[in-house]
């Protein structure tokens, strides 16, 4: 067996059943503030979980209210998922204790282990991934914050704060605790729903492909995003991005761009293979669509769940205002999208519509309709019929003249089926305005993002995505 | 660079060839008479070059447009002199647009493939594209559809080359790649890229041991 040879069905089905336990033992739990324990405790207990959770502690008889368990090997049952958070030299008993006690799967917080420079972490890693082995036991970690899963409702992580985080179609796993603390916050400030986002930390036994192949079975994750440094076997997250077929996006922001590989140099020009042109390549192979910054990560993600495909690259721009409209139609070219030509019976509506005092061919700007919430949902309407339109950026910035906007948006889209073509909304408006059209966000094949930059990215990360299915044209 | 034997010249040039890909025709000639003979042969204009130099440009080492026997001799005298002994390559001119096709071997990725258009394309813009070998005919499609230098080869600019020819390149390489592990490293360079198909010019392997 080798150090992640726990590749069985055992495994797999322990690390399903490890992300929606219906027990959890914390090793390492605390009353005491200053202990991450203490914060685990605090997450299992004020978060949405409504399972058995067991403090272990062999200094405490009870711990935030509960009795406390001296050992693992005492606990009334082998649970589901223990989370360990002790100090790094006592990992390697606990993890024996929990195989022998039965436990399904742990997510390990304790640092120490191989990113460090002491010769012992390697050891240490080592030494617990061979007893992980023998006992088929994953493990989440180590190094790692832990894991929320906002579809069962249980934050098994130090970030009690996690369970603000809205439920939501796209599982965010990363190599990095910080960028899932970046971005969950993100989430939860942009109205952003997960299912599960994972700190996979270290990768003692589950690494992405793992992440992937699970991901891949699992219904709630409708996207999986993925932020990636560096792997050691790169090529089998290639293969279990390839084994989707298409059958749901896989994003991944990769970071670590910079680091010039043994690769570079192999080269006899010296400095033509950056290991991250190798990525590029490796993850477009995959059939997995590589993103740019932290941002669009999320908004791709987002938008490739709540939306509707984008069939054609022609793109309508409607706009209350002209530069905001203006910026999108850049961009919308800038993105390998075009600018939609309505047909001539669309043009004859939005004409109808707006009087004749500013652009009325794409870019549509709006204008001259400001006071006027119907005109602004006819054009939408038109547009939405129109044959020669794929897709619709819909740019609107808050005047106090254009109050009841956001209201006549949100009750136009409430009030009828799934739109057909995907659209995103930019609705900037002063804090505590317009708020209710964030009702309507992500539902009903509308999405919401905060300025036309990252809308029409978006959509250029809809079209991408439209094109990396085709290489799988039976792939559902 | 990889340990291994480093192959070059013809030999490099026929183990391509004998893998189904299409090489300049090349013939070795030890003194002026064959040079002589083999240029006719192979048709004028002629290039006439060192064979046991992995850099040849740089030394002077290469001959190119030789139009009639006479250049053919005076080139052969002046690489003598480069290169003493062992055979000297005389070879058909190449045509097109020049590119680059490339193998290493990455310590986690394993055997990758790189492509790109030569000169300041690839020495200055680092306009190259990479895959993971083996690849497939849409991997090769965009590989190509992916360099900046596109524009280039997809007739935007007047001139076209034989897009499905050189898919057929790239993924060639990969099935040889794919079927001798043993090529630890390929550096095809120039290949000629035209509207008949390509042609490779040069070739450096090295093989592991």
């Amino acid at each position: 067996m080798t150090e992640r040879g726990t590749k069985g069905k055992v495994f797999f089905r322990r690390l399903e059943e490890l992300f929606r336990p219906r027990s959890v033992a914390v090793v390492g739990a605390s009353d005491d503030f200053g202990k991450l324990g203490y914060h685990v405790m605090k997450s299992l207990l004020e978060g949405d979980f409504g399972g058995r959770v067991y403090p272990v502690n062999p200094r405490a008889r009870e711990i935030w209210g509960l009795r406390a368990y001296p050992s693992v090997g005492e606990l009334p049952e082998g649970v589901d998922l223990a989370v360990v958070a002790i100090p790094a030299p006592l990992v390697p008993e606990v993890i024996e204790a929990c195989g022998r006690k039965g436990v399904k799967g742990v997510v390990l917080i304790t640092a120490g282990f191989r990113e460090v420079e002491d010769p012992r972490g390697e050891e240490l890693h080592r030494k617990v991934s061979e007893i992980a082995s023998r006992w088929a036991l994953p493990i989440i970690g180590p190094n790692t914050f832990g894991f929320v899963n906002r579809t069962v409702g249980v934050n098994a992580s130090f970030t009690p704060e996690f369970s603000l985080i809205r439920p939501g179609g796209i599982a965010l796993v990363s190599q990095s605790g910080g960028f899932c603390h970046l971005s969950g916050f993100m989430a939860i400030e942009e109205g952003v729903g997960l299912s599960k986002l994972v700190g996979i930390g270290n990768r003692l036994n589950v690494d992405f492909p793992e992440m992937v192949r699970l991901l891949a079975q699992d219904p709630e994750a409708r996207v999986i995003a993925l932020y990636i440094e560096g792997m050691e076997r790169p090529r089998e997250l290639v293969e279990a991005a390839q084994e989707l077929r298409g059958q749901k996006p896989i994003l991944a922001y990769k970071a670590g761009r910079s680091e010039k590989g043994d690769s570079a140099s192999r080269f006899h020009t010296g400095a033509l293979a950056g290991d991250y042109r190798i990525w590029r390549g490796a993850l477009r192979q995959a059939g997995i669509l590589e993103v740019q910054s932290a941002e669009e990560l999320l908004d791709a993600a987002k938008a490739l769940e709540a939306l509707p495909p984008l069939e054609g690259p022609r793109i309508a721009v409607l706009s209350s205002q002209a530069g905001p409209g203006l910026i999108a139609a850049d961009k919308v070219e800038a993105e390998g999208l075009r600018l939609a030509r309505f047909s001539a019976s669309t043009q004859r509506r939005i004409d109808e519509l707006l009087p004749p005092l500013a652009m009325r061919t794409n870019p549509v700007d709006m204008g001259p309709a400001w006071y006027n919430p119907r005109a602004i949902l006819g054009i939408l309407e038109a547009v939405l019929e129109d044959e020669a339109t794929d897709g619709v950026l819909f740019l609107n910035m808050f005047a106090s003249a254009n109050l009841k906007l956001a209201t006549e948006v949100r009750d136009y889209l409430k009030g009828r089926e799934t739109l057909s073509k995907p659209v995103i909304g930019c609705f900037s408006a002063p804090l505590g305005l317009w708020e209710e059209v964030q009702e309507v966000d992500q539902r009903k094949g509308f999405v919401i993002l905060p300025t036309p930059e990252r809308a029409a990215r978006a959509m250029g990360d809809l079209w991408c995505w439209h094109r990396v299915k085709r290489r799988w044209p039976k792939g559902g | 660079m990889a340990e291994g034997r480093l192959i070059l010249g013809k030999e490099a040039l026929d183990l391509l060839r004998a893998s189904g890909l299409s090489v300049l025709r090349t013939e070795e000639a030890l003194d002026e008479a064959q040079a002589v003979e083999a240029a006719r042969a192979v048709g004028y204009p002629v290039a006439l070059k060192l064979s046991q130099a992995v850099h040849k440009t740089e030394l002077g080492g290469v001959r190119v447009g030789l139009r009639y026997a006479e250049e053919v001799r005076g080139a052969f005298r002046q690489l003598r002199r480069l290169q003493p002994t062992g055979p000297l390559l005389l070879q058909e001119m190449g045509q097109g647009l020049e590119a680059f096709v490339g193998v290493l071997t990455d310590p986690s990725f394993g055997p990758v493939l790189a492509f790109g258009l030569g000169g300041i394309f690839v020495e200055v813009l680092e306009d190259l594209s990479f895959r993971l070998i083996p690849i497939g005919r849409e991997d090769a499609r965009e590989m190509i559809e992916e360099l900046r230098a596109y524009p280039a080869l997809s007739g935007a600019r007047g001139r076209r080359v034989d897009l499905e020819a050189l898919e057929g390149l790239l993924l060639g390489v990969s099935d040889l790649v794919k079927a001798r592990p043993q090529l630890l490293e390929m550096d095809l360079n120039p290949v000629f890229l035209s509207e008949d198909g390509y042609r490779i010019c040069d070739a450096r392997i090295i093989q592991a041991p």
